[in-house]
């Protein structure tokens, strides 16, 4: 058990009348790591966590948690997890100690032994002083705090969390990553998704990127950005909507790929150094100027520029 | 299993905590039954009216028929009204037309045969299939036999005299008088005997009515926990624990019938002690009544906040069936006044039978074996609605 995967995912499909949510998704976690799913609205991640939590069936594939598959023995995988969904999802006219009190009681936990865990996650998510007021009154992080604190009660050996900082203050931002960092440093397993590049560079030990219900690269984060070969995002913009211009510079030597999203310019190349003179070259060929440029080191982003030809952000 | 109590209780407090709980489920249902009464004049103080009325006919002229004549006259469920010369057929008349409820006619030699130990028969003229027959029967046999009781007693002591063996007498007689009731029942039809009850009975009528329309009323806050809880993804996260599917719904449907049963309790407290509905007459029977009625109803709330996808089809999914159980169900206007068509579409609906049962017991006097079948009827329509609202969880939660 020790060395086998958390989870291992196989080959998951899930469509919703003709849309694919899900096409074919194939990934696996090891046991103590934080897994991120990275990707835009509507890749098809809280459909992936669904069919791994049981909630929705795979029209096709499997998935083992803890060893236990998601077709034939649920109540093994709802055991082994902690789920935090995407939506708050608690009773917003109880307190935040009888939410608690309750959701521990469903994982099964009863008398001192809910009791002294209930305290420890007051503890956890920082709200042990407010815990004796509704849920509803709470303001949008705190909430977000509650929802993940309920899924911590039992000690679950693997926890999802989708999206668990949509929307949210930068504070409680930090104290949430600060939180999922504290649980893998506890022996959790934990699988993240969001479309914050920026989060799962900074906590993930391995990345999937989804796109159109489909995982598209995954690795560490150093695997990831080498598929791009180190290549550097340029973003400019023009004065002028030069349609010519982009035209031009995808010809350009070291341009890899030029997109171009309203009046936001981006293109990916191998050495701003030795690329961003021909560019402004190019535009004053073109009797056009360039009003700003910003040179992006290669990350997360540019990997999924570079491989879907879009920027991740909305 | 112990998951279900944990969920129920969760409703409760969250129920408690919404003062629109107590509106629908108290408040509003004493303030229509008073509204009600009320309107039907039942708080009147003129209580003559609301007695049943029975010609009074007396052929004979011994002091024992003026005696039964008193008894009667201080009944609280029967009016005298009577009549110096008739004929039978007159007062058959009457009754026929519903002016009566009954009529009794003293004949000639009554008192003599009574006094003489001979066999006396009362002809108490009535539609034996009606409401008001029961009681109109009933009264006059307590009657009849507490005069004829005086009487024994009184000649036992005077035979006691001359014959020593008076045990084995008044057996005799007692067993004798069994045999051959002591009235003697011309059977007549009336078509419009039930509305001679209906203005007497309105708080009898009303309490169960406006109890059991308000349960249901009660249901759009009771399904709107449900709803909320779909809504809020909560009920997504519940199954992502291990509780079974059938624990969440019996949770539930265990804390929603919890809150419409402690409904029925407390107004049928409220009836009997406030309004002197009688619904003790039988506590068996009102209370297997009204846990049946209570577990109909609360698997209808259980079956709404599965299927209503927001608080306001909660809020129209409560109402509408509200109005249509409680109009054809006879909770309203009695269904005994209705044609047979109307009764038994009425029956179609819970609230018939459960108005039934309660009227079997504070009308009509009946005991456990009349609410029986309204019993078994309210059993199976919960059946119904349960497994519906199971079939219809797992179809909107696919797993
Ligand atoms: N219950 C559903 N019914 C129909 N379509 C759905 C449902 N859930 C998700 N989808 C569709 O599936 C696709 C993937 O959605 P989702 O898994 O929520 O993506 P993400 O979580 O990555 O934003 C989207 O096109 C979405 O509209
Ligand atoms: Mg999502």
């Amino acid at each position: 058990m020790n060395n086998s995967p958390a989870i291992e995912v196989l080959n998951l499909h899930r469509s919703f009348g003709g849309n694919k949510a899900v096409q074919g998704v194939s990934f696996e976690v090891k046991q103590g790591e934080i897994f991120s799913l990275l990707g835009p609205n509507g890749a098809g991640k809280t459909t992936t966590i669904s069919m791994l939590s049981c909630l929705l069936r795979p029209d096709e594939g499997d998935a083992r948690v803890m060893g236990h598959s998601i077709r034939s023995d649920q109540m093994g995988v709802k055991s082994a997890l902690g789920v935090v969904p995407q939506e708050i999802a608690l009773y917003e006219d109880l307190t935040a100690r009888e939410n608690l009190n309750f959701w521990g009681k469903m994982y099964g936990l009863r008398g001192s032994a809910l009791k002294i865990r209930v305290d420890e996650v007051l503890e956890i998510i920082g709200l042990s002083d407010r815990a004796r007021e509704r849920v509803g009154k709470y303001s949008g992080g705190m909430k977000r705090r509650v929802n993940i604190g309920v899924a911590l009660l039992h000690k679950p050996k693997v926890i999802y969390m989708d999206e668990p900082t949509v929307g949210i203050d930068p504070q409680s931002r930090r104290n949430i990553l600060d939180s999922v960092i504290a649980l893998k440093n506890q022996g959790m397993t934990v699988l993240y998704t969001t479309h914050y590049m920026e989060e799962s560079q900074e906590i993930s030990d391995h990345i999937a990127i989804m796109d159109h219900g489909k995982v598209i690269a995954s690795g560490t984060h150093e695997e990831l950005v080498k598929l791009i070969g180190g290549q550097a995002r340029i973003e400019l913009t023009l004065n002028t909507n030069a349609e010519n211009v982009i035209a031009e510079w995808k010809t350009v030597e070291g341009v890899d790929s030029v997109t171009a999203e309203e009046e936001k310019i981006s293109a990916l190349v191998n050495d701003s150094n030795l690329v961003l003179p021909r560019l402004f070259e190019s535009a004053t060929r073109h009797s056009a100027r360039i009003t700003s440029v910003e040179i992006r080191e290669p990350n997360l982003e540019s990997v999924f520029l570079h491989l879907t030809g879009r920027a991740l952000r909305d | 299993m112990i998951r279900i109590l944990d969920i129920t209780l969760k409703d409760l407090t969250q129920l408690m905590r919404d003062a629109k709980t107590f509106m629908f489920l108290l408040i509003m249902p004493i303030l229509f039954t008073l509204l009600f009464g009320y309107a039907s004049g039942a708080f009147s103080s003129n209580k003559s009216d609301s007695r049943l009325p029975v010609g009074y006919l007396n052929e004979d002229n011994r002091w024992v028929a003026q005696s039964l004549h008193d008894i009667l006259a201080d009944s609280e469920t029967i009016r005298l009204v009577e009549y110096s010369s008739a004929t039978t057929s007159d007062l058959e008349a009457l009754v026929t037309d519903g002016k009566l409820a009954a009529a009794i006619i003293v004949p000639r030699g009554y008192g003599q045969a009574m006094l003489k130990n001979k066999t006396a028969h009362l002809i108490v003229i009535a539609d034996t299939g009606s409401t008001a027959w029961i009681t109109i029967q009933a009264e006059t046999l307590t009657a009849v036999s507490r005069l004829d009781g005086a009487l024994r007693t009184a000649t036992i002591a005077d035979d006691m005299l001359g014959d020593r063996a008076p045990f084995r007498y008044a057996f005799d007689q007692t067993l004798a008088a069994w045999q051959d009731p002591p009235i003697k029942v011309v059977e007549t039809t009336s078509s419009v005997v039930p509305k001679v009850t209906g203005s007497g009975m309105s708080l009898a009528h009303t309490s169960p009515g406006m109890m059991l329309q308000f349960s249901i009323a009660g249901l759009l806050t009771a399904a709107q926990v449900i709803v909320v809880e779909r809504k809020s993804r909560t009920l997504q996260r519940l199954l992502t624990t291990s509780v079974r599917r059938i624990h969440i719904l019996l949770g539930h449907y265990l804390a929603i019938f919890t809150l419409i049963f402690s409904q029925f309790m407390i107004l049928i407290a409220f009836g009997q002690l406030a309004l002197k509905v009688e619904y003790m007459r039988a506590p068996g029977a009102t209370l297997l009544v009204a846990f049946s009625a209570a577990l109909c109803i609360s698997a209808m709330g259980l079956l709404i906040g599965i299927i209503a996808k927001s608080e306001e089809q909660a809020v129209i999914l409560s109402i509408v069936p509200m109005f249509l159980f409680s109009g054809l169900g006879g909770a309203w206007v009695p269904l005994e006044v209705t044609g047979e068509t109307f009764q038994l579409i009425g029956h179609l609906t819970p609230v018939a039978w459960a108005m039934d049962g309660f009227k079997n017991v504070i009308v009509r006097g009946f005991g456990l074996d009349s609410v029986l079948i309204p019993a078994a009827a309210l059993m199976a329509y919960a059946i119904l609605f349960f497994t519906l609202a199971a079939w219809r969880l797992n179809v909107s939660e696919e797993r």
